[in-house]
């Protein structure tokens, strides 16, 4: 395959607004669908629309993150001029330890590390968005318009633009005005956070941006402003499809159940199309002699004795004898003991869940997550 | 110790006929258990005994093993110290009784001549056990034994087991004689198949198996010299199957469905590798109706499920119902089909709203890629 466009991941987002789940893991890092963790579905992106060279900018909490994104065979990322490079900030002869000081400049700060492949395009992604995308697809649109930059967008309900960066065009595509959760949206198209651009002008503008005392470095609030400004062609490609910004804790839960929807857009097992990920030496999932299974989403390892409705069960979940599961999504490892209720909870990783106790509640307001492990009855 | 022995995987001989599944691939690459393959089982139990130099013996249509196996890179093998390596034979007929196991040795006898590691363990392609190699080979130093055998008493060697050899012993479990079952009793030491020795001794017999006879197998030589050497067997405890008949390997899968069983054979720190087809989670829908099952990745779940075995990708639409049957990747079981003690094999569809039962005795088979 080969391409001359290298995939930049900005994957150092804290996500406090997961609150305990993104304690010991970058957000990146977290885990969806089951079997996955969010940054796959980048990574997946990139080794389908055959972009050979990934770098993965992290900065909090990323040695777990940089040990699961540095083996790129898991994403096929591994011939021999391709390759998952983990980028954090580095002291350079010429300048200081630094942290990532905006999403612009952890690009800026790898200028050295991108020149080494010389592309003609550079591709910026978002690490914690849910998605399947073929960003080659989105590349023959850039270079059909002659742009120095294109956005994808995607469609949103008007009532909610107003929570999104919206990108106002002309109608051919080409964007006249970005604003920034406007109040008085004039369009729904609003901004992925998936960026195309020409690599010699944003080296360019990245160079004079890093000096520039006023900026704070953001692609949304600096650098794509100063390219309307300065006149440059920036265009919009609209996407159609799943995407979801998995940035709370419900909205998490509500990614998950999406995949519960015989509806979903959101195909996980489209052979042409896969998604990849840490292969886990498990045995299939078992059912045991008593359980009860409507409306699930379960992957391997699993052991299941007791009922579970409308629930994502992931990697090494085990549910014990007349447990009840409802509405809920339970991450790698967790446990929940015999007759033990666990109702509309997020339950972390690794969570234990003792004998006979209930946890969450019907129509509660919130997803409650269960990040601690919780005693039973008879402990 | 470990370190010191290469492995040696072999395929199981002519004298082993599975109904169906075996007219598409050797045993070896048999589906076990919905995501595994029965070779899985010897290369994962060497690779955990520390044993990276391995040797895998195909006799026949080799597209599914050398496929499954790859690199071995999916087995834990160290890239660059570690070799998982694939034998072939000239003669491709499986039925042939020169295509033995010797004959598959003694065509690559210039690679196993390279290998410097001083022991070998030899393991068969054909049996479902958890054995750790390198507990055995310091066993048999110990013993200072020429041959190591490793066996497993079982009591219903009448019904099962047919055609898989029988270790005589004596009371100091020195092996006096190799048999094979034809099912006369029913408590038999079945031979697991499973050697260890040194390299020299493993060149020795198979040169001397060549020059006395073409159609002996190692089994056939080691036998013979049972007299003059110091045959040894040991017994394996644990979970154990072989899979030599349609019915054994029916027994075999549905056998884990009970997990003391599946527990012992599969341990957090005894992992079985396989190879991932990146298969997303299985679905359940409201109409789904699972018991007592195991169910691979990937699957659509709309009907009834009870006491089976699902491979990946399988769809179950409503009102089907699986009972007490294996259904294998990729197929299909259509609108209110009813399907019992059955092997279905990979990539069958079945729409035809009618029923297919087997028996405990006689377990039915549905063909690869077949249409109903």
């Amino acid at each position: 395959m080969g391409s001359n466009m290298l995939a930049m991941i900005l994957a150092g987002g804290r996500g406090s607004r997961l609150h305990e789940l993104t304690n010991r893991v970058a957000k990146p890092a977290v885990a969806y669908g089951g079997k996955y963790k969010i940054v796959d579905f980048p990574l997946s992106n990139c080794a389908n629309s055959g972009i050979d060279v990934v770098g993965v900018l992290t900065q909090y909490e990323s040695v777990l993150l940089n040990s699961y994104v540095a083996a790129g065979t898991r994403w096929g990322l591994d011939t021999k001029d391709s390759g998952v490079f983990v980028l954090t900030p580095r002291e350079k002869a010429d300048t200081g330890l630094d942290v990532y000081r905006g999403t612009a400049d952890a690009i800026s700060q790898n200028i050295d590390f991108i020149d080494t492949y010389d592309p003609e395009y550079l591709l910026v992604l978002s690490g914690d968005h849910i998605y399947k995308m073929n960003y080659a697809k989105m590349l023959e649109f850039h270079q059909e318009h002659n742009a120095d930059a294109t956005i994808a967008v995607i469609g949103v309900p008007m009532k909610e633009a107003s929570r999104f960066g919206i990108m106002n065009t002309d109608g051919n595509g080409k964007i006249v005005e970005f604003e920034e959760k406007p109040k008085k949206p004039k369009s729904n198209l609003a901004s992925m956070g998936i960026y195309i651009f020409n690599w010699k002008l944003m080296r360019k503008m990245l160079l004079k941006d890093m000096k520039d005392p006023n900026s704070s470095h953001d692609f949304g609030k600096d650098f794509i402003p100063v390219m309307l400004n300065e006149g440059r062609t920036l265009c919009a490609w609209e996407f159609k499809g799943y995407w979801k910004d998995v940035g709370t804790i419900d909205s998490l839960w509500e990614a998950n159940m999406d995949l519960l929807d015989d509806n979903n857009a959101l195909n996980l097992n489209d052979p042409t199309w896969r998604i990849y990920t840490e292969d886990a030496a498990v045995v299939p999932q078992y059912i045991g002699p008593d359980a009860k299974i409507k409306r699930a989403y379960i992957t391997q390892g699993v052991e299941v004795e007791g009922s579970v409705t409308n629930s994502v069960l992931f990697t090494n979940v085990h549910i014990g004898k007349g447990a009840k599961i409802v509405d809920s999504v339970l991450m790698p490892g967790a446990t929940v003991e015999d007759g033990a209720t666990v109702t509309r909870a997020l339950v972390a990783d690794g969570v234990h869940i003792g004998k006979g106790v209930t946890v969450g509640k019907k129509n509660s307001e919130n997803i409650l997550l269960v990040a601690e492990d919780v005693k039973g009855k008879e402990d | 110790m470990a370190n010191k022995a290469f492995g040696v995987i072999t395929s199981a001989g002519g004298n082993f006929h599975v109904e169906g599944l075996h007219d598409y691939r050797p045993i070896g690459a048999f589906s076990f258990l919905g995501r595994y393959r029965v070779i899985d089982f010897p290369i994962s139990n060497m690779s955990n005994s520390g044993i990276d130099q391995i040797q895998v013996y195909v006799s026949s249509r080799p597209r599914s093993i050398a496929e499954h196996i790859g690199t071995g890179r999916h087995y834990n093998i160290n890239s660059k110290r570690g070799k998982l390596q694939l034998l072939f034979t000239q003669i491709n007929n499986p039925q042939s009784i020169y295509n033995n196991n010797i004959a598959g040795f003694y065509e690559n006898m210039e690679i196993i001549e390279r290998m410097h590691l001083p022991y070998v363990v030899i393991a068969p392609s054909y049996m479902v056990y958890k054995q750790d190699y390198s507990r055995l080979l310091d066993e048999h130093v110990e013993s200072a034994a020429d041959v190591t055998l490793l066996y497993h008493r079982v009591s219903d060697a009448r019904d099962a087991y047919i055609g898989c050899s029988v270790l005589n012993l004596n009371k100091q479990k020195g092996v006096l004689s190799v048999t094979q079952n034809m099912g006369t009793a029913k408590e038999k030491n079945i031979f697991m198949d499973t050697y260890v020795m040194s390299r020299d001794m493993f060149i020795d017999l198979v040169n001397q198996a060549r020059a006395q006879s073409s159609a002996y197998t190692l089994t056939d030589i080691v036998s013979v010299k049972c007299d003059e050497l110091d045959v040894r067997g040991v017994a394996h405890r644990g979970t154990f199957a072989a899979i030599s008949s349609l019915n054994d390997y029916y027994n075999a899968n549905l056998g884990l469905l009970d997990l003391d069983r599946a527990d012992d054979l599969f341990r957090s720190n005894w992992p079985i590798y396989t190879r991932t087809t990146n298969a997303c989670p299985t679905k359940y829908f409201d109409t789904a109706n699972v018991k007592k099952s195991m169910i691979a990745n990937g699957c659509l779940i709309e009907g009834t499920v009870e006491n089976s075995i699902i491979g990946r990708d399988v769809h179950i639409r409503k009102g089907a119902v699986v009972r007490d049957s294996i259904v294998l990747a990729y197929s299909d079981i259509g609108e209110g089909v009813t399907i019992e003690k059955t092997v279905v094999d990979k990539w069958a569809k079945i729409i035809h709203a009618g029923d297919i039962r087997g028996t405990e005795e006689h377990p039915g088979y549905v063909r690869r890629n077949d249409r109903i």
